[in-house]
């Protein structure tokens, strides 16, 4: 590092440095709007071009013994820039809220007390949270109450209504499989049964059923002819049936959909990348 | 390594290429003026029809790019609320597009903006009607499920990656009657949205929705190139269980379709027969 930011002369220098990097970019904004639309849409392709230049070519060059070639070292600044870009962006998000719920609260607009309880409980947690954060790097100092505070806003509140919100999922799969399993079509009946052999299959009930109620093989030995009478009992088992379902049917749609997603995410990335399309740009 | 490489996986390097090509030869010829074929896809058709639902009942449109980060699906995402956008701007229907993720939040309110300029309403542009609600995922599921649940939206569109939040909004959304279309490309949320939205755009139909709602020459070309990819993973599977039938696993053949590593045994394997 040339910057020794042991010293007090190094941390000012380095300090000097990150502010001047602000002041530049936040005087490029004014400079960009300045720029004819056709001339900014250029400036974004070249930019665009450079940066994907940049990441496929480190991606196809081979690479030396240490697991590196020459672009290496550039990636994880690069990936740096997108966190800097992604944190300026949730500054503007948080303004974006809270002028919201402002206009909400000042203008009376219907349901403006839910708009109060936000911004009061985004104040407080704010408060806890960047004092919490303070505290930990040891810039000042933690009381007990902030530490309870902390404690009660983060891990009895918040999380706790996570959990809570996650919970809900379990009545809406219900609703969603009550109306998916109604028996108003072929496929609807296909579905309900396969659904229907897929779960008993998957827990202790299936083999439950399948080896004592049935009294279904539960071993084959692994001489026995895939078609002997054994082989064919076993295979008739709850529980194998449900595998098969899932590893023989379900697994290759499910690839299948994967290799869709990916061949389309690569050609939109490279559309992207050469400025082809047009959507939002 | 901690990141990904062509060399830890030479075969998936070549793939890359040969569909890069594909869909950039794809894009010449359809720039070139040859008439491509894209077939009908109901849940995108249903888009107006929604809509104009939302119109009718005066209620708004809610548009959900779910816990999507700024790349290639928000960018998806967005262009299809860009397009839907402009449709709601014909009729004068509100909107709301929600959005869990700050950058997502900034780019959208630009192309939100754009969509109103091009349909020749800037005046109908509220800032506030694009909202970030939290980054948290069951905090932003909270708050799209109140919305709905308040403003009794008639009809909601899902589009970007969702994960176990899915359910929530869909669900939601069908208690307040909204008619929903949803497309994703987390193929674990499918089955959900099955379940509750009247449509859904699976796996990759998820990016052939521009091409499908602007027509435009670039999009289409880029749609057969991806269906030239995905006949050559076809083939590679074919070829690939019969040769493996018919050769064994141990032939060289077998070896360098399956075998993972660097451009080293790329080439031994190519070269050294083995």
């Amino acid at each position: 590092m040339l910057i020794d930011m042991g010293t007090t002369g190094g941390r000012v220098l380095m300090a000097l440095i990150v502010l001047g990097f602000f002041v530049l970019a936040f005087g490029l904004i004014p400079l960009l709007q300045t720029l004819p639309p056709q001339g900014r849409r250029a400036l974004i392709a070249i930019v665009t071009f450079l940066a994907g230049l940049f990441f496929a070519t480190e991606f196809f060059l081979p690479l030396t013994e240490d697991d590196k070639n020459f672009l290496t070292p550039g990636v994880v600044p690069a990936q740096r820039v997108l966190q800097v870009i992604g944190s300026l962006a949730l500054g503007l998000g948080t303004y974006g809220l809270i002028r919201l719920h402002l206009r909400n609260v000042v203008q009376k607009r219907g349901q403006w007390g839910y708009s109060v309880v936000l911004m009061l409980a985004f104040l407080t947690m704010a408060t806890f949270s960047i004092w919490n954060t303070l505290a930990e790097k040891k810039l000042v100092a933690q009381p007990e109450f902030q530490k309870r505070g902390f404690t009660l806003l983060f891990d009895y509140t918040l999380v706790q209504l996570d959990a809570s919100m996650f919970s809900i999922i379990a009545f809406y799969i219900y609703s969603a499989a009550f109306r998916a399993f109604r028996v108003r079509s072929i496929e609807a009946s296909i579905l309900m049964f396969t659904a229907i052999v897929v779960m008993l299959g998957i827990v202790p009930l299936g083999a439950y059923l399948s080896d004592h109620l049935l009294g279904l093989p539960t071993q084959v030995s692994p001489e026995a002819h895939p078609f002997s009478l054994e082989s064919i009992l076993y295979s008739l088992r709850l529980t194998e049936i449900a595998s098969w379902l899932l590893n023989q049917l379900n697994a290759p749609v499910q690839r299948a959909i994967e290799f869709g997603v990916g061949i389309g995410g690569l050609a939109m990335a490279i559309r992207l990348w050469l400025s082809l399309e047009r959507g939002i740009t | 390594m901690s990141y990904q490489h062509a060399a830890d996986n030479w075969f998936s390097a070549i793939i890359i290429a040969l569909i890069a090509t594909a869909v950039l030869l794809n894009i010449a010829r359809a720039k070139a003026g040859a008439q491509l074929y894209i077939r009908r896809i109901p849940g995108l058709d249903a888009i107006d029809e929604a809509i104009g639902r939302s119109t009718e009942m005066g209620r708004p449109v809610t548009m959900i790019p779910g816990l999507t980060a700024f790349g290639v699906v928000a960018v998806q995402s967005l262009t299809i609320f860009k397009y839907i956008t402009k449709q709601i701007a014909k009729f004068v229907t509100p909107m709301r597009l929600l959005t869990a993720n700050a950058t997502v939040y900034a780019v959208a309110q630009e192309a939100i903006q754009d969509a109103y300029n091009e349909a020749g309403r800037p005046d109908l542009y509220d800032p506030d009607n694009v909202r970030f609600l939290s980054d948290r995922q069951f905090a932003f599921a909270s708050g799209v499920a109140g919305l709905i649940q308040r403003e009794r939206v008639a009809a909601s569109f899902m589009f970007g990656e969702f994960f176990a939040e899915s359910l929530i909004f869909a669900e939601t959304g069908n208690i307040v009657g909204a008619i929903q279309i949803a497309g994703t490309v987390s193929f674990t949320q499918v089955p959900f949205f099955v379940a509750a939205c009247d449509y859904t755009i699976i796996g990759d139909e998820f990016y052939a929705t521009s091409a499908y709602l602007s027509r435009e020459p670039v999009l289409l070309g880029s749609l057969v190139g991806q269906d030239i990819a995905k006949l050559l993973f076809v083939l590679t599977i074919i070829v690939g269980a019969i040769a493996s039938t018919t050769l064994g696993q141990n032939h060289w053949f077998i070896k360098l379709l399956g075998m993972p590593g660097g451009w080293d045994a790329f080439w031994k394997a190519v070269f050294g027969g083995q």
